[in-house]
């Protein structure tokens, strides 16, 4: 154990899940030992030869991958399974809480471009109401088409692409000002 | 028997034609691409050969000229096209036969008849195989579009002639509707395919798919080695395939597999191929397509036949003797395969890019694994995205879904997602494991597509906490920095200092 082991006894943290997952309150004990309602949960990570890493928790053993960190919002893979959290302290979850309450939500949605490829189809022009579920645009990779669509109500602001174009990931494809 | 083989593919199917070509005693060879130049594929011939710098926009296994070239430079005897790319080509198979290479598959004339869907009409008709009504030619007119739908009854599905992977295809559910549909999928026949021509038949809403391995010698012998139940579809990509089907009993099978073998006899078929049929929800059965190649689920039939398919491909193509006859054929036990494909389940199939990380596979007896990835392959938008196939064997279809459902919880690759918990939430699918389904199961009987195993999410929870534990245990508050991508290794290490 090392020396600021102190610092992290009996805090709360609680997992926030982002999409879609029940959120999951945990009291920290020490650096492997959690508990959550009441149940003790003593986890550790084990690199195996292979280099696959195994999540234990009560000596059952899960291999997991954690995808990527901004912040702290974890996004790990256990079994194959994407999920998406959050972490938060008491103190940060009634921040969250607070902002989310007196912000209106009223941002614009991004539609990125998930991987490289070709635009196929461009099935909306600028001035264009969508709703969730709408067609944006046909994306060609690995061979597929892949139909990206509106995930909310709005007004298509701006279109930057066009048919045929070829796009890197995350390259900005439709932009939707939410009604 | 040929003595070298050019195999115009990649990824497994050309590690699978490898190992049995090779076992055979043949001199494999295989081509390396700019694009893939480490491929596991190249490791598994006897000799790699360049494909040439042409610059051309053409992609390598397409090009029917620099293929035929490789084989004539090199002195090599055949040529297998695996399947997709020009497996299905006639013009590919006449190149290869002007070049006096052999071509393994059939001859450039029964390619085109059967591709053409209206001469493999005539020839299901000829040889009494039942077809969803429909004309026997092209439809000259939208008139006559209207005519025959209504003679048809609705809904009906109007499709070019020399169509296929989806496209050229206009579903009309009443007489308003046939006009337009038959203008749209004229012009849209002319521009894709290169020929204008249309025909009607009846659509039939959510049948089973189920298709029929054919082999046939260049002596007539014509054979069946039972059927394929392919029902689990997603936008027509196959996702889980197995043998035989649950929705046969012995006199169903007997006929459907008896219309095959009839058809195939017309058709003066030779080599492997494929006879795909719709079966609807009164266990009539309809003609579809010839497939003229091996299909990527050709093992769950290996399985339960024990015969090696290949090797069958490469006998009938050195002018052998089919050695098997049809009373030789057992079939035994049950066979399934899951495709393991490169994909993002939870992000609407989108196909996951990046490299292997790590690649763990199960073993034991009653499985096979066909692959063509290993630790550090980087999957591109250049390929198809399937990574591998599990296929199992169990003596009934309880014990192989079974057997496979351990089998993918054995199955770990990271880097990439993969389509591991989509065949797991499958498998465990009640209306799956009757047996009763049909093309429409992925919409309309899967509540999730991805199987979460019990505790899992708590799991997911409980790692990120923990690695936020760590995180901000030893840096401050270290949650302020973005830190995208973080390599497991980094994990590892700062888990080390606990």
């Amino acid at each position: 154990m090392d020396n600021n082991s102190e610092n992290v006894q009996n805090r709360t943290l609680i997992a926030v899940g982002e999409n879609g997952e029940r959120n999951y309150e945990f009291q920290v004990k020490n650096q492997y030992e959690f508990s959550s309602k009441g149940r003790k949960l003593k986890v550790e990570m084990i690199e195996e030869a292979d280099g696959i890493n195994l999540f234990s928790c009560e000596g059952v053993r899960y291999p997991v991958e954690i995808v990527s960190v901004k912040q702290n919002t974890y996004e790990v893979v256990v079994n194959g399974v994407t999920y998406r959290y959050t972490v938060e302290t008491p103190f940060s979850l009634k921040r969250r809480q607070i902002l989310a309450a007196q912000k209106p939500v009223n941002e614009n949605e991004e539609l990125h471009a998930p991987m490289p490829g070709k635009i196929v189809t461009v099935h909306v022009k600028a001035g264009q109401d969508v709703n969730p579920g709408d067609p944006l645009i046909v994306l060609e990779a690995m061979k597929m088409q892949n139909t990206l669509t509106a995930t909310s109500k709005g007004k298509v602001v701006a279109v930057n692409v066009r048919e045929a174009q070829n796009v890197s990931k995350d390259d900005l494809l439709v932009e939707i000002k939410k009604a | 028997m040929i003595k070298s083989l050019l195999i115009a593919n990649r990824g497994e199917i050309a590690i699978r034609i490898a190992r049995t070509a090779k076992r055979m005693g043949i001199k494999t060879y295989a081509i390396r691409t700019k694009k893939e130049p480490n491929a596991v594929y190249l490791q598994k011939v006897d000799k790699v050969v360049d494909f040439p710098d042409t610059g051309s926009q053409v992609p390598e296994f397409l090009d029917i000229k620099n293929l035929v070239k490789l084989a004539v430079d090199n002195n090599i005897e055949a040529m297998h096209p695996g399947y997709g790319y020009l497996s299905e080509n006639p013009d590919f198979a006449a190149a290869c036969r002007e070049a006096g290479i052999v071509f393994v598959g059939p001859s450039p004339e029964i390619i085109h008849a059967l591709g053409d869907k209206i001469v493999a009409k005539e020839i299901a008709k000829r040889s009494n195989v039942p077809m969803l009504g429909g004309t026997l030619g092209g439809i000259p007119t939208a008139e006559e579009a209207i005519a025959e739908a209504n003679r048809i009854g609705y809904p009906v599905i109007i499709k070019a002639a020399t169509g296929g992977g989806g496209r050229g295809m206009r579903i009309c559910r009443k007489e308003e509707e046939v006009s337009i549909n038959y203008e749209l999928c004229t012009q849209e026949a002319r521009t894709a395919f290169n020929d204008p021509t249309v025909f009607i038949e009846k659509y039939l809403e959510n049948p089973k798919h189920i298709e029929v391995q054919i082999v046939a010698d260049k002596y007539g012998n014509v054979i069946h080695l039972g059927e394929r139940e392919c029902s689990i579809q997603r936008k027509h990509q196959k996702l889980i395939e197995e043998a035989p089907s649950p929705a046969l009993d012995e006199a169903l099978r007997e006929k459907i597999t008896g219309a095959a073998v009839r058809l195939a006899q017309e058709a003066k078929y030779e080599s492997l191929g494929t006879v795909e049929f719709l079966l609807d929800a009164n266990h009539n059965f309809y003609f579809m397509e010839m497939n003229t190649r091996i299909q990527v689920e050709h093992p769950v039939t290996e399985m339960i036949t024990g015969l090696n398919l290949v090797e069958l491909q490469l006998l009938i193509a050195s002018g052998e003797k089919l050695p098997v006859s049809q009373s030789d054929v057992k079939l035994n036990g049950w066979a399934i395969e899951c495709r393991i494909n490169a994909e993002d389940v939870q992000a609407g199939f989108t196909p996951s890019i990046g490299m292997i990380k790590n690649l763990r596979l199960p073993s034991n007896n009653c499985i096979r694994i066909d692959s063509g990835v290993r630790v550090g392959t980087e999957i591109t938008p250049f390929f198809d995205s399937m990574i591998a196939k599990l296929i199992v064997h169990g003596q009934t279809r309880e014990e192989a879904i079974k057997i496979a459902l351990h089998s993918l919880g054995h199955f770990v690759v990271t880097g990439v997602k993969t389509t591991i918990p989509f065949d797991k939430a499958v498998l465990h699918n009640e209306v799956y494991r009757k047996g009763d389904f049909n093309t429409s199961f992925i919409e309309t009987c899967m509540d999730s597509l991805v199987w979460h195993e019990e505790h899992e999410e708590l799991i997911a929870a409980l790692l990120a906490v923990s690695y936020y534990n760590h995180d901000s245990d030893f840096s401050g508050d270290s949650s302020e920095q973005p830190e995208p991508n973080v390599d497991p290794w980094v994990l590892q290490k700062r888990i080390r200092h606990l």
